[in-house]
């Protein structure tokens, strides 16, 4: 972003604000948080200087990235008879999603079923831009998608081209979003298990 | 703990079995559902022939070998929602507190129903009631500055009512799947120092 590299006293300026900022953003929470805040002033302080380091950006059209990871985040009513079909095939299904491991760009994903099972919530960790994950899936797992997705109200099909529509309609941009290892994408992890294996087996070999 | 696998009796069941049961679920879904399940039918023969992965995270929570999920929605109090919006937005995608717990792997927080609640939403290594502990134990002013926007929070002073508290509000995901189930938050920097090492060794043979 532009403002990478600010400089030392402008940085730290930056600091003094952000603090002003958050004491008064907590001048009427609890006690017990205002000393929260007190205590936890140090840590925030050296965050707060970092801060321009590692931004979270926009994920394209919609959702956050921080890194190369991105989140996406749904949530959408069932059709009728949605959530009781839903509900069996992940069940059925028991922890299997073959398919997620070969789009290649999935970190993880979520089904949680809510409100008496009404809505439901998709949330998922991937890699790069929003457009081309969701082409990725379209070309890569299509049946999987429609079996999972046919149980939500109006889900055009992932052959549609409404289908990016109803996504965006029903996706709920984060507005805070950590990923602990950034910079690793799901092949880039992939490449340093397979690393880790031959070091391994280089040691072995040595005789350590 | 003792039943780490969800259902099961499901598991029991012939892959034949499985497969006129999803038949039988789909024969009133929505056509482009019908036409996928007829087109998706060999992928799916070898996910239900697998052995079940899906394992529980303890108390709540779904966990796929070594990562588990959390999923909470948090009911703000009056001006919570203002005040983590701001919190936020001051720390600009900064969570070195978590970079200290050591143990997760993701974390979002999505404001829903008009920012009358928050969704809360994280990958993590273990099982939940470690987990907590581990936030109460290493980072206890920063969960009470995010946390105090909610309704009943009692503080991380009192980790055992904090655990009970976000357990009564968590959902646990009915599925969960993880790319590199194995792969703790620790073994990952492990491996990403062994990759960095591997690297520099190529560059001095040349």
């Amino acid at each position: 972003m532009a403002t990478q590299t600010l400089s030392r006293p402008e940085q730290d300026r930056s600091v003094e604000q952000t603090l002003q900022q958050l004491r008064k953003l907590y001048a009427d929470a609890p006690e017990f948080a205002k000393a929260a805040l007190d205590s936890a002033l140090p840590a925030l302080m050296a965050q707060a200087a970092e801060s321009r380091t590692s931004q979270s950006e926009s994920a394209g059209r919609i959702g956050i990235r921080l890194g190369r990871v991105s989140e996406l985040t749904v949530i959408a009513p069932f059709a009728p008879g949605g959530a009781r079909r839903l509900r069996a095939i992940l069940r059925l299904l028991h922890g299997n999603f073959s398919a997620g491991t070969k789009v290649g760009t999935l970190h993880n994903m979520r089904f949680v079923f809510l409100d008496n099972d009404t809505k439901f919530l998709f949330a998922t960790a991937y890699d790069g831009q929003w457009d081309p994950y969701i082409e990725d899936f379209a070309t890569k797992m299509p049946d999987e998608m429609d079996i999972i997705f046919s149980a939500f109200e109006g889900w055009p099909g992932i052959r549609s081209p409404k289908v990016k529509n109803w996504i965006v309609e029903h996706q709920v941009s984060a507005e805070g979003w950590y990923v602990a290892h950034p910079d690793l994408t799901v092949a880039e992890t992939g490449r340093l298990k397979r690393i880790g294996e031959a070091v391994d087996e280089f040691l072995d070999k040595v005789g350590t | 703990m003792a039943t780490q696998t969800l259902t099961k009796p499901k598991q029991d069941q012939s892959v034949e079995q499985k497969l006129q049961r999803l038949r039988e679920l789909y024969a009133d879904a929505p056509e482009i559902g019908q036409a996928a399940l007829k087109n998706g039918l060999s992928m799916l023969t070898q996910e239900l022939a697998a052995p079940g992965r899906a394992l529980t995270a303890g108390r709540i929570g779904a966990r796929q070998g070594k990562v588990s999920e959390l999923t909470v929605f948090l009911p703000f109090v009056k001006g919570g929602a203002m005040r983590l919006r701001g919190f936020l937005q001051l720390l600009e995608g900064n969570f070195r507190a978590a970079d200290a717990v050591g143990t997760v792997h993701d974390m979002r927080f999505v404001f829903v129903d008009n920012d009358t609640k928050l969704l809360f939403a994280t990958a993590y290594d273990g099982d939940f009631d470690p987990y907590i502990e581990d936030f109460a134990a290493k980072i206890p002013n920063a969960m009470d500055l995010w946390l105090c926007n909610f309704e009943g929070y009692p503080g991380m002073r009192n980790p055992k009512a904090a655990a009970d508290w976000i357990a009564k509000h968590q959902i646990a995901a009915e599925a969960w799947y993880v790319n590199s189930p194995n792969l703790t938050a620790a073994e990952t920097r492990r491996l990403e120092k062994i990759g960095q090492a591997v690297e520099e060794l190529l560059d001095k043979v040349g």
